[in-house]
């Protein structure tokens, strides 16, 4: 395992100097980008909003990241953890800090600091909430055994522990502050990151500035940055294309793409990755005829998404066929394999012809109604809803579709009045454990609003994410979709998202990935001119 | 007129209790809640119930409704709003950070409004049935005819498009630097201000054409009196009292109506805070924002009726 990670450094380091050697790095400036929503308060821990990471990610650090060169968004390498060992049975992780790491009040980040922090997440005291507590039900204890030692200790196993230290949420606070006040941190910004808080003003705009004292000596390059709230994507655009803004984090429409292009030509890059967010089609198993599994994988197969892949990606946010996993990371399914589960064959024809005979078997008539409902959000909720109703028709069917207001949706998902519905799932990392939790049995997780009780997927969930080899992590994830997408058909995937990010040719040292939660602190970005 | 007033400012009681209890009921009418929108809407994978029934305990969501309707009540005769259940912070801080730039835009547009309606309105009644009338009136159906968000998203367009400028994107008070701030808020002025002042337009028009009418101007003009002097000191007054009530409503329905205008100049103001606060679910600070657009129209309103009698001697309350 040292070996590896050494290695993983090795190659990390090598990345970083041949980008160096490619451009090197100006400093000064000021990056400037809008980001479509605010943080409801500063807390890492507590909040689940991009719209906390975007602006206030530049001020803190974690104990590991993913590698910001990485394109698939899941390599982690160390952050205010310098190396790590894992011992021989997988249940202890020991990290070494870095020395010479100050919090923005001088004071230096010790492993205290960092214990207090993982134990408000994973412990959090009564009265304190932590958004991300089930993340880490593997872990027993957190320890600090000296003043640069972290250990954790776990009840098993766990082949996601390094990817939940990575979560880009986990901002490592001050332990003499969190003990005096456990919420302080929600309306008070105070850490270790490339950048020093200066102002936020409400509705309108986050400013930092460059941190003197940042521990990675010559970085951050930028001498300040100035997060601008902005709802509105025409506005967002407007203010890229105005050269006002030098690059939005979180992604733009095919559309928007080309006209900035089409607008500013080489003063325009783009960048572009299959993104970690997909919409996928939930069947309530309480109402009939969705308890019956041929009538699911009837409309699993009834859609062409080889075909939708082409046209929808010219129109929305959306591209790659999918399974679990996102399309290009180390647990997905490969295409040839994935082709091969019902509903993903190439073949559209015979794949119809197999759902009529489904639902013929299944004793539903030709011209069945349901009621489809859907999420009163325009992109790319509204096309997949159209696309979806479109081809449901083709085996026969008669669908309408029930748009619920945004805020409200849920509440009716989870009151089960609803025959199919939409839902949505989002991560900042790609691993298995993550994106395959929504699908475990509705007494395990609540949040799948499907009803179901599947103690076999249960199964083949726990013990993936108990295994730290990756075959047969790979193999076992592979049983999961299987089963969960073809054999009981729970649920049924539309399209992977597809993260755009048309941005000022003046930004460097920023990569896309599949997450719009990574990559945000901002310690490597820099302007050339 | 004193005990006029007085029975005005008293009707305004029940009215304001009125809208409350509508206000808090409908709200919670209406599916799901601030912790859902704030845990559930995100598509995070670790959803936990636990986390969500401390939030709802920490806002008092677990009490029962009577209990919440009469601690917000109490709160609001001593004129506590309480604190915003999105972001935990008080509400007076939330709308005194936005009030500064509605109350600015909403005074500009309603000036724009003002000075295009007047003048254009009688003008085109001096000159009825003339080029100058149909021009006048073309003018102003068109101004009725467009959306104001859509003239400032054309007027953006042709910034960006033929002048490669685009307004600041943060607001900048009045009296820290005037130009930037008049360079912000002077196109969605214009924007809703013309707009405003099509009504407007029309509405002094046509009560301008009915004074014209009058008998007691024709007398004026057999006096020989100066036409000056019949528009100003006779037709005038008692044309402009329908055009005074148009955009003195108008006002406060800027205050905080202005939704997608805001949206599309990126304007920090009380209409996306309203919209905000409404799909987050965020009751207390709903709540007061639709208190204080209410008293907002009913002071309006007021003000209005008492500047009806000062300006129309004719016009007196006992």
């Amino acid at each position: 395992m040292r070996r590896v990670i050494r290695l993983a450094t090795l190659a990390t380091a090598a990345s970083f100097a041949l980008s160096a050697i490619a451009q090197t790095p100006r400093n000064g400036g000021e990056l400037i980008f809008p980001v479509p929503s605010e943080p409801p308060s500063y807390d890492g821990h507590r909040e689940e909003t991009f719209g906390l990471i975007h602006p206030i990610a530049p001020f803190y650090n974690t104990l590991l990241r993913v590698d910001p060169t990485d394109i698939s968004g899941t390599r982690v390498v160390p952050s205010v953890a310098s190396s790590w060992t894992v011992s021989s049975d997988g249940k202890t992780y020991t990290f070494k800090l870095r020395g010479g790491v100050k919090f923005h009040d001088g004071s230096e980040l010790t492993a205290k600091d960092v214990k207090a922090s993982y134990d408000k997440i994973i412990f959090p005291p009564p009265g304190v909430g932590s958004t991300r507590q089930g993340q880490y039900v593997a872990v027993e204890a957190v320890e600090a055994p000296d003043a640069t030692t972290v250990v954790f200790r776990l009840k098993y196993a766990s082949g996601s522990l390094l990817a939940g230290l990575a979560s880009p949420y986990n901002f490592l606070y001050k332990a003499d502050i969190l003990a005096k006040e456990p919420n302080w941190y929600e309306k008070n910004i105070m850490g270790t990151g490339p950048f020093v808080f200066v102002e936020h003003v409400k509705g309108s705009h986050v400013v930092g500035k460059k941190n003197p004292d940042y521990w990675d000596k010559g970085k951050p390059h930028l001498d300040s940055f100035r997060a601008i709230f902005m709802r509105d994507s025409a506005a967002q655009v407007a203010a890229v294309r105005g050269e006002r803004a030098h690059i939005q984090f979180r992604g733009f429409t095919p559309k928007d793409r080309d006209n900035l292009k089409a607008a500013l030509g080489d003063k325009i890059t783009v960048q572009e990755s299959p993104w970690d967010c997909i919409l996928m089609v939930g069947f309530n198993h309480e109402k009939k005829p969705f308890d019956d599994k041929r009538v699911r994988r009837a409309l699993s197969l009834a859609l062409d998404r080889h075909e939708a892949s082409k046209a929808l990606s010219q129109i929305a946010i959306v591209k790659a066929v999918a399974g679990v996993q996102v399309p290009g990371t180390p647990f997905a399914t490969p295409p040839e394999e994935l082709n091969k589960l019902a509903g993903y064959w190439t073949d559209a024809e015979k794949s119809r012809a197999e759902a009529r005979k489904l639902l013929r078997e299944a004793g539903v008539p030709d011209g069945f109604s349901f009621t489809f409902s859907n999420r009163g959000i325009p992109m790319p909720y509204e096309p997949l809803g159209v696309w979806l109703i479109d081809q449901w028709r083709k085996v026969g069917l008669n669908v309408e579709q029930r748009v619920i207001e945004a805020a409200g949706y849920y509440g009716v998902i989870r009151s089960g009045d609803t025959e199919a519905f939409m839902d949505f799932q989002c991560g900042y990392i790609v691993d298995p454990d993550l994106d395959m939790y929504k699908f475990l049995s509705t007494s395990r997780n609540p949040a799948n609003y499907g009803r179901y009780e599947d103690p076999v997927l249960d199964e083949l969930y726990d013990k993936q994410s108990r295994t730290t080899s990756v075959e047969e992590r790979k193999r076992l994830v592979g049983a999961f979709e299987k089963r969960l997408l073809e054999e009981e058909a729970h649920y049924l995937m539309t399209l992977q998202w597809h993260r755009i990010i048309p941005h000022s040719a003046k930004v460097k040292g920023w990569q896309v990935t599949p997450s719009h939660y990574l990559n945000n602190t901002l310690d490597t970005v820099w302007l050339s001119e | 007129m004193a005990s006029y007033i007085i029975k005005r400012l008293l009707a305004m009681v029940p009215t304001l209790f009125g809208v409350a209890v509508l206000i808090f009921l409908l709200l919670r009418v209406v599916p799901g809640d601030v912790v859902e929108a704030r845990y559930i809407g995100q598509g995070s994978q670790f959803q936990s119930q636990e986390l969500m029934q401390l939030e709802r305990k920490k806002l008092g969501l677990d009490q029962p409704l009577w209990r919440q309707f009469t601690s917000w009540m109490g709160g609001l005769l001593r004129l506590d709003f309480g604190l915003s259940m999105w972001t935990g912070a008080p509400i007076i801080e939330e709308i005194r950070l936005r009030f500064a730039l509605s109350l600015q835009l909403a005074i500009m547009a309603s000036t724009v409004a003002t000075l295009l309606a007047i003048p254009l309105g009688i003008l085109a009644a001096m000159k009825q049935d003339t080029w100058i009338d149909y021009a006048v009136r073309v003018f102003s159906i068109a101004g009725l005819a467009m959306p104001s968000f859509w003239l400032g998203i054309l007027i953006i367009l042709v910034m960006l498009i033929v002048f490669r400028w685009l307004p600041p994107m943060v607001f900048t008070p009045l009296w820290v630097n005037p130009w930037e701030n008049l360079a912000q808020l002077i196109w969605p002025a214009l924007a809703v201000g013309y707009r405003y002042s099509a009504v407007g337009t029309r509405m002094m028009r046509s009560a301008m054409l009915e004074v014209l009418r009058e008998d007691y101007i024709r007398t004026a003009r057999a006096k020989g009196l100066a036409l000056k002097l019949i528009l100003t000191r006779h037709a005038l007054k008692n044309a402009i009292l329908p055009v005074l009530t148009i955009i003195s409503l108008e006002f406060a329905f800027l205050l905080g109506g202005l939704v997608v205008t805001e949206q599309v100049f990126n304007l920090n103001g009380l209409g996306m805070l309203f919209v905000e606060a409404i799909a987050r679910r965020d009751y207390t600070l709903t709540q007061a924002l639709v208190m204080l657009v209410a008293t907002t129209f009913l002071l309006v309103n007021f003000v209005v009726d008492v500047a009806y009698a000062w300006i129309d001697p004719r016009i007196r309350y006992r």
